[in-house]
């Protein structure tokens, strides 16, 4: 445990997150054809509109799921990011097995997205977590062996030895593939554009779809927070993390993790979502078969 | 600290664990027997075994949630909505949990436990796949492959859409050879020689679908098909 | 994804949503999905006197403090609530986001009590055998029957769906039964309304099927094209909505109209009339209902989307004109 990382864990969740926003306003805007101002003012001044809203509530709902559902998120996604390395050894939680603890925090993603859409006791958001825990729980899959596999380079499932093991060469060149199924698991545990099947349009909100005032405000933030942590490890595991020459690792970091911030909102506005059912198929016919070649291959180069 | 931690997670894996019954739905008690094992994760992390603890907690969530599902899509009342009884047979149920704690007490209690602690930079993980799997790491993989493999068979021959066509039309596997007799068993539909008196379970099944008739519907079909079994 | 501005949920009625999409674009407001994240319950276009209790469900639902604005339409009677917007696009915005800040909140119309009393009846009181079945507040307790798909027993949930969800043509009233998100079977209650011109146009055809595919950015190119001049080529336009793959996202073979069709060329086909600037060929759409049943929650709204709201009039002959008919 080093807690000179907390100072880092804050300023990237609170930067990350702006940033998020200002990079989600300027795909709208170019992709609408309108001044990016109108969807840069709107969140924000939504948000904190919320914050002061009333709290609506249903017809016998699990109340301290549905309220606690949003920081269970969030904390999942700060837990994702302590054990991040901000710098040589410089992570909040150091586990001899910490790549296996980003794992638990995806699969816990999954159960907290389903308590927050079961709690409300309402059809659509009902519907949304069953549909999230069709595709969540495939998607876990590449995701554990895209992990392995990144880890088989550093011969440890250590994050911190996973980034030293990236030195000569980053993972994304040994294992392009990887990071692309990365990105279509990130873009599952936040909920986004082409994964989006917990918070669709379709069903009104889906999980989200019962949500008022500060818990829906809270929801939002909690999904931006995993956003970033995404990000950051995604960074992390394949772009070299801290390493780089001149600046900063901590600098180098926050680069890396706005280039993968900049590849998910793009993924999120340029790719239309699939219904659940073609989904499910893809990610079970083509998705973990490919990412079983892909740690197939890891390892052979590995060895 | 470890001593704190030890005693906090001990505490919250017995108070969830005690919840998982007292609760009165099947998703409740799910996810605190979940809470349950992630504390008893944590407890693992606290005793130099980091992997079997953090597996611990993701194997549990995922688990976890296929259960819940499954309880949810399958069970009366899943959500807690009617009330629900979580406990079954309580004379048997008190005296087994009673048997059970006092020989799993006893049996700590009363074995000459082995006390050598690991040294703060010994490789567990490593030491623990070589321990567990070691040589037979072809064989576990093969087996693993193997049985994932016989899953998505079994999926693949039981769904509707299945392996032979839609089993809702009679469809038959196969002959031997060539235009030959189909090979397994002869579905009763389109074998024709015998249960001729239930007619076509087909029009039984359309009837059924364009009612709307879920009850009554559903009643005759599940007796349609005990007949045929 | 919020835009900016007050938000606001459009209860959209008949012979406007060409309008709405116009209203939507202002910055002054932002439409939103769900009452539950609205200030302002915004009534547009011609309503059916039968929808009052929907919309008084719907103000019932909004934040506090409540607030109401008629646009383009009289108040309902029996729903005396709100005040009337001024007609232009722009005057309407000011003039709703002005409503948001206002201090008087609205008293909600329906009693907030359930439907009937809880019984208390049987072993555990819902008042069913055991644990299963009885009639709680009056609503039965979902009950396992067979499933379309793979023979599993599942449990049914039956429960009546619009008329102003937001996602399907406004007006349409459909009875669905579903087992998760699978639409066991559905009986059309409402046809949609009639809509205006710009509505019908290829664009915002297309914008609410990417709405649907979670494109909404594309979309908003779309509405705005279409207000610019919905009758110009937009070759371009077609080609980058087509670039994002979204043809080979939906299904092959989903939702079939009586002329061989799916939603698949159906969009093809709008993509066609976008880029050569003239309307889509009308479909023939069938038994809506029948085509519905066993497909998934987001598929059935594609294929209602799929198909112009004058095809599905056309085809959904309204229960209550039909009484009328058979009464003549």
């Amino acid at each position: 445990m080093s807690l000179a990382a907390f100072p880092f864990l804050a300023f990237f969740l609170t930067l990350g997150a702006v940033l998020a926003v200002v990079l989600d306003a300027v795909a709208r805007s170019a992709l609408a054809g309108a001044p990016a101002g109108r969807y840069l003012a709107g969140p924000l001044r939504q948000a904190a509109m919320r914050l002061s809203g009333q709290l609506v509530t249903t017809e016998a709902p699990d109340r301290a799921n549905w309220r606690l559902a949003p920081g269970w998120y969030g904390a999942l996604a700060a837990a994702g990011l302590a054990v991040v390395p901000f710098d040589e050894g410089l992570a909040l939680v150091q586990l001899p097995t910490s790549i296996v603890l980003w794992g638990a925090v995806e699969a816990l993603v999954v159960v907290v997205v389903f308590l927050h859409g079961w709690s409300p006791n309402a059809p659509f958001p009902l519907i949304g977590a069953y549909r999230y825990v069709a595709t969540g729980l495939p998607v876990m899959l590449p995701s554990m062996f895209v992990l392995i596999g990144a880890a088989l380079p550093a011969r440890s499932l250590d994050v911190l030895a996973i980034v030293e093991s990236q030195r000569e060469m980053w993972n994304v060149v040994r294992q392009p593939l990887g990071l692309l199924l990365l990105l279509i698991v990130g873009l599952s545990l936040t909920l986004r554009g082409p994964m989006d099947y917990a918070d669709s349009a379709d069903l009104a909100g889906g999980s989200s779809a019962e949500d008022s005032g500060p818990a829906r405000a809270m929801w939002q933030a909690a999904r931006l927070a995993m956003l970033v942590a995404f990000s950051a490890m995604a960074a992390t595991v394949f772009l070299g993390g801290y390493l780089g020459p001149l600046l900063p690792g901590p600098l180098w970091l926050a680069l890396k993790t706005a280039l993968v911030l900049v590849l998910m909102v793009a993924a999120t506005h340029l790719l239309p979502r699939m219904p659940v059912s073609r989904m499910v198929t893809f990610l079970w016919v083509v998705l973990l078969p490919v990412s079983f070649l892909h740690l197939l291959a890891a390892g052979l180069v590995a060895l | 600290m470890t001593d704190a931690l030890f005693t906090g997670l001990s505490a919250l894996a017995l108070y969830a664990g005690w919840r998982v019954f007292r609760v009165d739905s099947m998703v409740r008690a799910s996810f605190w027997l979940m809470i349950s094992f992630i504390a008893v994760g944590g407890i693992g992390i606290l005793l130099s075994a980091p992997y079997i603890g953090v597996a611990t907690v993701f194997m549990m969530a995922v688990e976890m949630t296929v259960m819940v599902i499954f309880m949810v899509m399958f069970m009366m009342n899943p959500a807690g909505l009617n009330p629900m009884m979580m406990v079954h047979q309580h004379r048997f149920s008190i005296g087994a949990g009673v048997v059970a704690f006092a020989g799993m007490t006893a049996a700590t209690l009363l074995t000459d436990l082995p006390s050598n602690p690991v040294a703060a930079g010994k490789a567990v993980v490593h030491d623990l796949g070589i321990e567990l799997l070691g040589d037979s790491m072809l064989i576990f993989e093969t087996a693993g492959v193997t049985l994932l493999a016989t899953m998505v068979a079994a999926v693949v021959l039981s769904a509707r859409t299945g392996r032979f066509g839609d089993a809702v039309e009679g469809s038959v596997p196969p002959g031997l050879e060539p235009g030959g007799t189909p090979a397994g068993r002869v579905p009763e539909k389109s074998g024709g020689h015998h249960h001729g008196s239930h007619g076509d379970g087909r029009s039984d099944h359309a009837h059924h679908h364009e009612g709307h008739d879920h009850d009554g519907g559903g009643h005759d079909h599940a007796g349609d098909k005990e007949k045929h079994a | 994804m919020a835009v900016g501005g007050t938000p606001v949920f459009v209860a959209a009625g008949g012979g406007i949503l060409g309008a709405v999409e116009a209203l939507r674009l202002e910055p002054a407001l932002t439409p939103v999905a769900t009452p539950r994240a609205a200030q302002v319950l915004l009534v547009v276009g011609e309503q059916r006197p039968s929808d009052r209790i929907a919309l008084a469900r719907i103000h019932a639902q909004l934040v506090e403090p409540r607030a109401t604005v008629w646009w383009r339409t009289d108040r309902l009677s029996g729903f005396d609530l709100g005040t009337r917007a001024p007609e232009s696009v722009s005057d309407a915005a000011a003039f709703i986001s002005a409503q948001a800040t206002q201090s008087d909140a609205e008293a909600i119309l329906l009693d907030d009590a359930p439907p009937n009393p809880w019984e208390g009846i049987g072993p555990h009181g819902q008042g069913g055998k055991g644990m299963m079945g009885g009639t709680p507040y009056g609503r039965p307790m979902a009950m396992t029957s067979d499933d379309l798909r793979d023979g599993l027993s599942l449990d049914a949930y039956t429960a009546t769906f619009g008329p102003y969800l937001t996602q399907w043509p406004p007006g349409l009233i459909m009875e669905t039964t579903l087992q998760g998100d699978v639409i066991q079977s559905a009986r059309i209650v409402e046809a949609p309304l009639a809509q205006d011109v710009l509505a019908a146009t290829p664009h915002l055809e297309l914008a609410r099927l990417l709405r649907l595919l979670e494109l909404p950015a594309l979309a908003e190119r779309l509405v705005r094209a279409a207000l610019a001049n919905p009758s110009r080529a937009a070759t371009g336009l077609a080609r980058a909505v087509r670039w994002t793959g979204v043809l080979s996202a939906i299904p092959a073979g989903l939702g079939r109209d009586e002329r061989g069709g799916d939603v698949r060329s159906r969009m093809a086909g709008r993509l066609h009339a976008l880029a050569a600037g003239r309307p889509a060929e009308p479909a023939a759409p069938g038994d809506v209902a029948a085509m519905l049943a066993g497909l998934e929650w987001h598929e059935a709204a594609l294929v209602l989307a799929s198909f112009s709201i004058d095809d599905l009039r056309r085809a959904i002959v309204s229960p209550a004109v039909r009484m009328a008919k058979d009464a003549a």
